[in-house]
């Protein structure tokens, strides 16, 4: 019924909240020859949705929740170039309805990310990176049972420019604006109305996305935490009718809140805990969702001992 | 400083030239949303049309008469002639694309028009604030909830009443066209051009102009909120056919009248048939949606309830006494199935069962099949995908409009006589639903708002392949795998036990047989 509800979830999840914190949009460099790798866990759920812009709930899905486990690796081919990857696992549900849970590998995204400028600037640093991303699905899972799909199956490919400034008592803010380039999908089906128009095809145009976001945070004495703003627009696509399905490539738009803590433990070297949790403020065409993550990374030195 | 500079200007001339690659390849991304249809060139004039047997009409001459043309050779006709030279002059690619959308054939079109209209207007009602639905209305067709909701009863009956007018009244204008024997525009001068297929059929009244007037007088009934569009699609119809040379003003004139006079008979307040076929008591009444539930009761039966929340009243419950087109009211219920497994007996544990099994056990290919026929809220229903499914048929057939009019009119009836049927056992048995019975049951797809027996999508598909099967005996094989292919996706779906399917797929083979019969002796060979 509602499917797309949960792929959308999904990628603002993994795109915008805890991946935050990981590499893709902040203003952090993996050193060289360093790998940092863990898992992420984190559930998102909704019970408000936005039909086209109309807030609403619906009885015959209730809750609906995305569950994931994304394994998440970043090394530092130099101190100014690293690549990151992730792959989520990913569990739908809703908590009314008949409507079956849906689960599975969802999409690999390989991405690199180079820090081409860092220097002082009045009281502290000033960094900026340019971050490209490919995403594509690892496995056939289908688009088109939203929100119940686990993922919307588009490949992708990202561009984004970061930029992080950095004052030496610890105190930051990061700035970024992503665009993301969608693949078309293909569904099971041989016809689809959307958009106001019935299109005689399988196959899907995907519009595509803008995100940008904003974070203050501390970061000093292996602590971490930040609150931000992200703002995601998809730049196109039909809305949800009323007591329409969702469908895949439907404008959806949202803005959210979220606050990052990332701690190393001090006894044991290398290894982080990760914290956070975030909200949905606005959005059109998806849940009006809350979400909490957390996860464990460490960080291995392949580097001669440097310090 | 200079440096900082240089590599932001630099780097975004990198991204920039990343960037307008990409948008280059994204530019492939274009989806084709009209099915590609050919030219069409017509393998027959089919001369005697007007000799095949009516469904509605009776008599071309008294009940839609058409007066004689003037002569080609009249000043009135010279006018009408310089009327499309002129036009013909300057046409400007808007009109170009006009007439070669119309060139594929009107009645193609205007099915594929329809299927968009049945999926536009395919949404239920959504719940109040109290948790009760307000009923569509025809009088409100703007409103919270729309009218209408073109559920699969519903649009089963919209194809049917749209393809069964557009037949009789092209079958009238070709008792008319060759009555009077006027030929196309090019045909009389020859500085006329011909923009699309030329032909030996004569124009008066013009076929494009008849289809437009009929179908968009039905349309504007069934989907009365889709005005502006219908009225600007008919009559760019009609643009197209005089732009291409191939009919005048009064050849359109005339056609559009006689279009609308034929729709005038179904739509006549009181007395058409579209009025008087019991559609307008098919939603029923609280009071009688309760005597199905004591009726399912007294018997010893589980009755079915609503598994939407809110709960919802049953689709449609009186449409299995609607009229049917290719069988009496006595038939209907002469065909309808034996009664369904008893919801306490042990037999019914074992379906529940299966149905459980298939919940359980989803597999991407199993799945696959049940979206690719699911046909639920928001699409053409099951009777539009084998709309869709024809079409591909009948345009391989280079069918003239009036033959083309016949195969989408007998499929469309075989496909309501389906719906009929399978309503009428539905909410004769008023059997629940496999997640009724238990509530474990989880489902692929959304479950439809009414009875479990017979399965519907069954019925529907096999009607519309037993009669597609005769139409196109060669491809007989593909279309009743295709019918079963879409019954067992509703058990695979586990909204419906293995019977429901295996009943409904017999009870539609036996309904498309009447629309079959009717087929074999309606004197326009096969």
């Amino acid at each position: 019924m509602m499917k797309k509800f949960t792929f959308l979830i999904t990628i603002i999840t993994l795109s915008a909240g805890f991946l935050r914190a990981q590499t893709f949009t902040d203003g952090l460099m993996m050193p060289k020859r360093d790998l940092c790798t863990g898992f992420i866990y984190s559930n998102d759920s909704w019970k408000n949705y936005w039909e086209g812009t109309l807030n609403r709930e619906n009885g015959n899905i209730g809750t609906v929740s995305t569950k994931s486990v994304a394994w998440m690796g970043t090394y530092g081919i130099t101190d100014k170039f690293n690549v990151i990857a992730v792959l989520p696992y990913v569990w739908t549900h809703a908590s009314q309805g008949t409507l079956q849970d849906m689960k599975g590998i969802q999409d690999l995204t390989i991405g690199a990310k180079y820090n081409f400028l860092k220097q002082a600037i009045g009281a502290g640093d000033l960094s900026t990176f340019l971050v490209g991303s490919y995403s594509t699905p690892l496995s056939d899972y289908t688009p088109d049972y939203l929100p119940l799909s686990i993922g919307l199956a588009a490949q992708k490919l990202t561009g984004r420019f970061t930029t992080h400034y950095k004052l030496s008592k610890g105190w930051y803010a990061t700035g970024n604006i992503g665009y993301t380039w969608r693949g078309n999908v293909t569904l099971d089906r041989p016809a689809y109305y959307t958009d106001g128009q019935l299109t005689m095809s399988n196959e899907v145009w995907m519009p595509n996305v803008l995100d940008y976001s904003f974070n203050v945070g501390y970061i000093k004495h292996g602590l971490q935490a930040f609150i931000g703003y992200t703002q995601q627009n998809t730049l196109g696509g039909g809305d949800i009718r009323r007591q329409d399905m969702p469908f895949v490539s439907n404008r959806m738009n949202f803005s959210k809140i979220d606050a990052t803590f990332k701690y190393f433990i001090p006894k044991i070297n290398s290894l982080a805990v990760w914290a956070g949790l975030g909200y949905t403020v606005t959005g059109r065409n998806t849940g009006q969702s809350t979400y909490y993550m957390g996860g464990m990374l460490y960080t291995l030195h392949f580097g001669k001992t440097a310090n | 400083m200079k440096t900082f500079y240089s590599k932001i200007v630099s780097l975004f001339l990198v991204f920039s030239v990343i960037g307008i690659t990409l948008g280059v390849q994204s530019c492939d991304k274009e989806v084709e949303t009209k099915e590609a249809l050919g030219v069409l060139t017509p393998a027959s004039l089919d001369q005697t049309a007007s000799t095949w047997k009516p469904i509605i009409l009776t008599n071309y001459s008294t009940q839609v008469p058409v007066a004689a043309p003037a002569a080609t050779t009249s000043a009135a006709y010279l006018a009408e002639i310089a009327v499309i030279k002129d036009a013909q002059s300057k046409l400007t690619s808007s009109q170009r694309s006009s007439i070669e959308y119309w060139s594929a054939g009107g009645v193609l079109r205007w099915n594929q028009i329809l299927r968009g209209l049945v999926a536009k207007y395919n949404l239920p009602p959504a719940p109040k604030a109290d948790g009760t639905y307000a009923t569509p209305d025809a009088e409100n067709p703007f409103g919270d909830p729309a009218f209408p909701f073109s559920n699969p009863p519903y649009a089963a009956r919209a194809y049917s009443y749209v393809s069964v007018a557009q037949y009789d009244a092209l079958k009238a204008a070709w008792f008319y066209k060759f009555q009077y024997n006027r030929p196309s525009p090019y045909k009389v001068d020859s500085s006329v051009e011909s923009l699309m297929p030329k032909s030996d059929l004569p124009a008066y009244p013009s076929e494009d102009a008849v289809l437009s007037g009929v179908t968009a007088e039905m349309l504007k009934v069934l989907f009365p909120a889709a005005l502006e569009e219908i009225t600007l699609r008919a009559a760019d119809q009609r643009n197209a056919a005089l732009w291409s040379g191939k009919a005048t003003a009064s050849d359109i004139s005339t056609g559009l009248a006689l279009g609308k006079s034929v729709a005038a008979i179904i739509l006549a307040p009181g007395t058409g048939r579209f009025r008087t076929d019991g559609m307008a008591n098919a939603v029923g009444t609280p009071a009688q949606w309760q005597a199905l539930a004591d009726g399912a009761t007294a018997r010893g039966e589980i009755p079915w309830i609503s598994l939407d929340n809110p709960s919802r009243p049953p689709m449609l419950p009186n449409f299995g006494k609607v009229k049917a087109w290719n069988m009496t009211p006595a038939q209907i219920t002469s065909e309808r199935p034996l009664p369904p497994t008893p919801t306490a007996s042990s037999e019914m544990t074992k379906e529940v069962e299966e149905v459980k099994y298939y919940s359980e056990n989803s597999t991407r290919e199993r799945l696959a099949i049940v979206h690719k026929w699911a046909d639920g809220a928001g699409t053409y229903t099951p009777p539009g995908h084998w709309n869709d499914i024809a079409e591909e048929y009948i345009a391989a057939e280079n069918y003239s409009e009036v033959r083309a009019a016949r195969a989408f009119a007998l499929l469309n009836m075989a496909i309501h006589d389906a719906g009929v049927g399978c309503w009428e056992t539905k909410y004769f048995y008023f059997n629940p639903r496999p997640s009724q019975l238990d509530q474990s049951i989880r489902t692929g797809t959304g479950i439809p708002n009414f009875p479990a027996y017979t399965s519907g999508h069954s019925t529907f598909s096999a009607s519309a392949a037993t009669i597609l099967s005769y139409l196109f005996p060669s491809d007989a094989q593909y279309f009743n795998e295709a019918a079963s292919e879409a019954s067992m996706s509703r058990l695979y779906g586990a909204i419906h036990y293995r019977s429901d399917c295996e009943k409904g797929i017999a009870h539609g083979n036996k309904i498309g047989g009447y629309t079959v019969t009717f087929a074999a002796n309606d004197g326009a060979g096969n």
